[in-house]
């Protein structure tokens, strides 16, 4: 070996805070007039619900690079969602990681916790126009001990005020464009200790086609029924730290939306060639619960209070 | 995670398969189908939902390519199917014709919905 056992570890941990930070972020479906807007598995959807993403597993190929024969790493995620009322509501999620391989000692461990406070304020109907804003707060020093020193997460917390948008193409006059619906995601990371961990800019964006919409509202095609449940999609997700490269990633997929619960598969492709450097293509498998269908009747399946922040009742 | 996964899996198996399980009611098929085109004007539209519903809050309009109702606003529930609608119509004349719906689940989750059909000259 010619790097130390720190060094080598640097780029090592930067693709796992990739894989970690993919993991992290599967959040509720959301609907506005005709539109559902699915749960996107690498970013946040523009709505609040209660739903259950359990698990969401992550496989990443680690590159070999100076020296190290690369390896591979797999993170186990889940996310709780829960409303507080119609519109606000908070999510709790982490991550258990493990990485085999990269000719050091396998590493495994949970991640830091994360708690998301989140305000859908806007959503016009005929537009299917639906907004939110929300705060992510990343509790440092809550992970793992071993992942922490091994720089593999984060040792201080960091807080990210984010807007979501999302917006269906259903006032589209062209019919078999309505099914298209964008969602974006855009926000600013402030560390606890920026000398340590840089503040970053975090955007996403998705663009989906709904079979559901298209057989629903737009034309019934005489195909399977299986297939009216697909939404093939692809995310993009990108961060820009104030220190270092920006780094990213591409994710086409596909989800089945059922009733009570979606299941989704992404591949993860390098956005760029800094993410390259980082990780090879990998892919991603999450198993969704709608626990406001599943629990309707329970206080995990329904707002805890019963009121909008934004409509009188 | 390993001592996680019974349980893991005897959650989601109790989710997909819990009789109890309820869910937004979103429309599931049409007769007229969405966006059809059909040769005979029907007497009757029926709609299939994917849960049952709550009459009280739910209904359905037709309407033409002027903006007039051409359903008779008598919507029944089918008697021995809960997720099914029957919206009777006036005679119809060729033309594009409109279906609005509102519906409100068992599960208290109120969706709202459109789509046309087209009787053939």
């Amino acid at each position: 070996m010619t790097m130390t056992f720190r060094a080598a570890l640097v780029p090592l941990a930067l693709a796992a805070m990739l894989n970690i930070g993919t993991a992290t972020n599967a959040f509720a479906h959301a609907v506005c007039g005709d539109r559902v807007f699915p749960a996107t598995l690498v970013m946040d959807d523009p709505g609040v619900s209660d739903e259950l993403s359990l698990p969401t597993i992550t496989y990443l190929p680690i590159p070999a690079a100076n020296g190290n024969p690369g390896g591979h790493s797999i993170d186990y995620g889940f996310e709780f969602d829960k409303t507080i009322t119609e519109d606000l509501g908070f999510a709790i999620n982490d991550d258990y990681f493990t990485q085999h391989g990269v000719g050091q000692p396998n590493l495994k461990g949970w991640n830091n916790l994360t708690l998301t406070l989140k305000d859908k304020f806007l959503c016009i109907e005929p537009l299917e126009l639906m907004m939110s804003m929300g705060v992510i707060h990343e509790f440092g020093g809550t992970g793992s001990g071993l992942l922490r020193s091994a720089g593999v997460i984060d040792s201080v917390g960091s807080t990210a005020p984010t807007w979501y948008v999302g917006k269906g193409l259903g006032d589209y006059p062209i019919g078999m464009f309505r099914p298209f619906g964008l969602t974006g995601e855009l926000g600013y990371q402030i560390s606890d200790t920026p000398s340590v961990s840089p503040h970053e800019w975090d955007y996403s964006a998705s663009l989906q086609y709904s079979m559901p919409y298209l057989a629903q509202h737009v034309k019934a095609l005489d195909i399977p029924d299986f297939l009216n449940h697909l939404v093939p999609l692809v995310e993009v997700s990108m961060s820009s730290p104030d220190r270092g490269p920006t780094t990213g990633q591409i994710a086409p997929g596909l989800i089945y939306l059922g009733n009570t619960f979606q299941v989704g598969v992404e591949a993860l492709i390098p956005a760029n060639h800094a993410t390259r450097q980082l990780q090879g293509t990998g892919f991603l498998v999450q198993f969704h619960l709608f626990t406001d269908d599943l629990a309707y009747n329970t206080p995990i399946g329904r707002p805890l209070f019963n009121r909008n922040l934004w409509e009188s009742q | 995670m390993t001592r996680y996964t019974p349980a893991i899996v005897a959650f989601a198996t109790a989710a997909l398969v819990s009789g109890a399980a309820f869910a937004h009611a979103f429309l599931d098929h049409a007769l007229p189908a969405v966006g059809a085109t059909v040769a005979q004007p029907p007497t009757e539209l029926t709609l299939w939902f994917t849960q049952a519903l709550e009459m009280a809050f739910t209904g359905v309009e037709v309407t033409n390519a002027a903006g007039q109702r051409v359903d008779t606003g008598q919507v029944t529930l089918d008697p021995k199917d809960p997720q099914e609608l029957h919206v009777p119509l006036r005679p119809l004349q060729p033309g594009e014709y409109k279906v609005t719906w509102h519906a409100l689940s068992v599960d208290t989750h109120r969706t709202v919905g459109d789509f046309s059909f087209t009787v053939g000259r």
